[in-house]
């Protein structure tokens, strides 16, 4: 039962009251889906050419007319943290969202949720795939890396050590951000693939001593999956993508069963837009490699992430008190055949398989309407003009924008 | 220390085992019977219980196990677990790239605009690890499409279990592919012109381009041939019956448009790729007895305002109406995402059509459209033995779980070296 956005019970045979009541004989419910990696509902994703961009925030560009968030809905996802990109070894800020459609981009905004930041490593904050011309930005190899993260966190130290001390102080946002990171008000998801530079953030942090919260995509996850456990950092992977880069040419479907076995707190995220309403069959896959059971695979899109963004206590499972963000699926979620048929969140129903039917004969009136209005526009003499076709724009972690 | 020394020794071995794909099966010697499995024909037929038997690369028999007839060489008892004709992934450019982002691993796409003497065939890579991906999702067999220009080149359908791609070729230069030109191109930013789209103003242009380009061909061919002209000479299969022509084409404007081209200039073979709006023209397919081979339903829908579910059930809108459906692979990640194939096939099935003959779509369909229908596509008696044993329904990832495998009755490796790094690290983390 779900009263005022929250679960208030469950259980059988429960009076409903007055309730409405939705009818869920041999259907399947669960919690929403959340996306621990996503680009999707943004006007923007890399502040690029600077290889620190800590003052930017995501929040600052969230985009709630984006089609893409009812496309979401229309898979079970209910929350979904929108990252900056990956061009810069300390990225931007970013922004956790759930998919209320037709809210503000403010109203979209998760409230009162811990922090956190994209890092990246590899292949995209060096430049490797940018071209012979962009060879002179630092850092341009791996060991670059560690030095940017050396150098800026030693400095964050030292300013938050001058702003404590309550001396005078030149406020610096990106010092600012760095700083919470190092009081643990800040929380880092870092997008990686080789074990090498996966392990060195981990030091990195451990001098600094902090932990790396997340490791997103994280492909070669599994060679240093002991190491991952043992500094604390969870990993959210991608179900079964590989060789787009050569820094994923060891990449494999097996990643994320292997780093759960070994007891890492595991995520199946999707960078993707296509792959974000999806999500239910990307867990899924992770049954045939790698044999983890249904439950596991489940808890992979839906509690894992919720603890990774330290969201846990609010949404991620069927629990009294929790958030009423929640999916009715027509089949088991894992199932190929399955379809979401109402995704619910804090008990407003976002999307209806049905609703969607009667939608669609309104938008198919509403284009009838223009195209006869324009029609009585040209006969009658109006001005015309050549027909234009608006365009989708998808991001991923590498899409940088050039104006 | 002795302990670490064998440890390291198996490491060695499996370090020289990864350098390269597995070794392909040798010719069928033993004979199989394939017993108790449920039996997805491919021609939307099934047999619960079944028996399929193959001997010396072909299937010899399909039916029930009850029936009393005598079982050949090795038995396999598949009681619970199902049986399917080997995968076909139409439009692919597997073999003909490795890694995305590295140039060097890169021969989908040559330079220039007409170029159908242009051959997928022999830069097909039997080594590539991708392709060795897709056998433990039960994909074997693929058409090998050249990607770029106008006329890309022509294609091949090969297997996935062989030595070199004469080893692999099942069959050679089938078809040729024509990207039609575009209705709508993209404004250029960089130009002044603004964001979106507009309509193509070398539309007719660039049709008439192509046009000259095929009639010049075709007049090549009325005379002596001499000197030789390689691209005109490319074109004879296509205006003698023997080859397909592929023309890769979205909207209702540019199919129509290519439909009519096409019959203009004396095309019969006709397959249309892509097809996003194909179902807004069934009639005009089925008339002209045009098959599709559909983008992968895993997609976005191309337009704001379209159906969240139009790529699931694009399959459904065009089967429904008797055109013949395959689904091919082609835009971003196409190679390594190929392996997926039986899952697009299970979300199609989701959305509207029954499961074997969603199964058409990359069995029996594929196998027509590309012209090998009499050697593989189902589970009949005189084809080759390329086939799979799944512990489950093959269409939903969670019970695609391929136990055993044989392409031309050669029973093929299921390891991969995405195995072996999981098998190397499972290991790694067990004996610490």
């Amino acid at each position: 039962m779900i009263k005022d956005g929250k679960i208030s019970k469950i259980g059988k045979n429960i009076s409903a009251g007055n309730a409405t009541v939705i009818d869920g004989t041999g259907k399947h419910l669960t919690a929403g889906i959340i996306d621990e990696h996503s680009h999707i509902a943004t006007v923007a994703v890399n502040e690029a050419g600077q290889n620190s961009s800590a003052e930017v925030t995501l929040e600052d560009v969230i985009d709630p007319d984006n089609i893409q968030i009812y496309r979401s809905l229309s898979g079970g996802v209910t929350t979904v943290q929108v990252l900056h990109g990956s061009a810069n070894p300390i990225g931007g800020r970013s922004a956790l969202i759930k998919l209320k459609w037709g809210e503000t981009a403010n109203g979209l905004l998760y409230k009162g949720n811990d922090k956190f930041i994209k890092f990246a490593l590899g292949e995209n904050v060096k430049q490797s795939n940018w071209g012979s011309a962009q060879t002179i930005r630092f850092p341009q190899t791996r060991m670059g890396v560690e030095d940017v993260y050396l150098d800026y966190f030693q400095r964050a130290k030292e300013y938050d050590e001058l702003k404590k001390s309550g001396k005078p102080y030149r406020k610096d946002l990106e010092m600012e951000t760095l700083a919470e990171i190092l009081n643990k008000e800040r929380f880092i998801t870092c997008h990686s693939y080789v074990q090498s530079e996966i392990n060195m953030l981990m030091k990195v942090a451990e001098k600094f001593n902090f932990t790396v919260n997340t490791f997103t995509h994280i492909l070669e996850g599994y060679k240093v999956a002991d190491k991952m456990k043992e500094h604390g950092a969870g990993g959210s992977t991608f179900s079964d993508w590989w060789a787009y880069k050569y820094e994923v040419n060891d990449a494999i479907p097996y990643n994320a069963a292997i780093m759960h076995n070994i007891g890492v707190n595991v995520a199946i995220n999707s960078d993707d837009a296509e792959m974000n309403r999806r999500l239910n069959q990307e867990a899924a896959k992770t049954i045939k490699y790698g044999g983890i059971s249904e439950e596991d695979a489940w808890n992979f899109v839906t509690i894992n992430p919720a603890k990774l963004l330290h969201i846990d206590t609010k949404v991620g499972s069927i629990k009294i008190g929790k958030d009423a963000d929640v999916v009715l699926w027509s089949d088991s979620p894992l199932s190929v055949y399955s379809k979401a048929e109402k995704t619910i969140i804090e008990g407003v129903v976002y999307f209806d398989i049905d609703k969607d039917l009667e939608l669609r004969k309104d938008v198919q009136k509403e284009r009838n309407k223009l195209i006869n209005l324009m029609l009585n526009e040209k006969n009658s003499g109006g001005d015309v003009q050549s027909p234009k076709r608006r365009t989708q724009m998808q991001f991923h972690c590498d899409t940088v924008l050039d104006y | 220390m002795k302990k670490l020394y064998i440890l390291n020794l198996i490491i060695l071995c499996i370090t020289i085992n990864i350098s390269a794909q597995q070794t392909p099966a040798p010719i069928q010697t033993t004979d199989f019977s394939i017993e108790g499995a449920t039996a997805h024909i491919g021609n939307g037929q099934l047999i619960e219980n079944s028996l399929v038997m193959f001997s010396k690369g072909k299937i010899t028999f399909v039916g029930s196990a009850s029936e009393k007839i005598s079982r050949i060489g090795t038995i396999i008892k598949a009681e619970g677990k199902h049986i399917y004709p080997g995968f076909i992934i139409a439009n692919s450019t597997l073999g003909l790239g490795e890694i995305d982002a590295v140039r060097a691993t890169l021969d989908a796409d040559e330079v220039g605009t007409f170029l159908p003497h242009v051959r997928s065939l022999i830069a097909y890579n039997t080594e590539s690890r991708v392709i060795e991906s897709m056998r433990p999702n039960g994909v074997l067999m693929g058409q090998i499409t050249p990607r770029g220009g106008v006329i890309s080149g022509t294609s091949s359908i090969v297997q996935f279990d062989a030595w070199n791609w004469e080893d692999a070729a099942i069959k050679v230069d089938e078809g040729i592919h024509l990207n039609w030109p575009k209705s709508f191109t993209r404004k250029r930013a960089w130009m002044g012109e603004g964001s979106g789209m507009e309509p193509n103003k070398k539309y007719t242009e660039n049709i008439e381009s192509i046009k000259t380009f095929m009639l010049n061909g075709k007049n090549y061919f009325k005379g002596k041939r001499y000197p030789q002209n390689l691209p005109y000479e490319a074109l004879e299969g296509l205006f003698n019956n023997t080859q397909n022509l592929y023309i890769h084409a979205s909207t209702v404007k540019e199919i129509t448009d290519a439909i009519a081209f096409s019959k203009k200039i004396g095309i019969s073979k006709l397959v249309i790729v892509h097809g996003n709006e194909a179902y807004k023209i069934a009639d005009l397919l089925i008339e002209n007895n045009i098959p599709v081979i559909i983008e992968r339903p895993h997609r976005l829908p191309d337009n704001e305002d379209d159906d969240y579910n139009l790529p699931y059930k694009t399959a459904k809108l065009l089967v429904d109406k008797g055109i013949t459906v395959a689904i091919g692979m082609e835009g971003d990640m196409e190679r390594m995402s190929a392996r997926n194939l039986p899952f697009y096939a299970g979300t199609c099935a989701a959305y509207g059509i029954d499961k074997e003959q969603a199964l058409k779509l990359i069995t029996s369909n594929p196998a027509k459209i590309l012209g090998i229908d009499a050697i593989v596509g189902t589970l009949e008696v005189g084809k080759d033995a390329t086939l799979f044993i799944s512990e489950g329904d093959a269409l939903d990832m969670r019970t695609n779980k391929l136990t055993d495998a044989f392409i031309q009755g050669r029973k093929i490796s299921l390891e991969s070296h995405q195995t072996t790094l999981w098998k190397r690290y499972s290991k790694k983390y067990s004996s610490q």
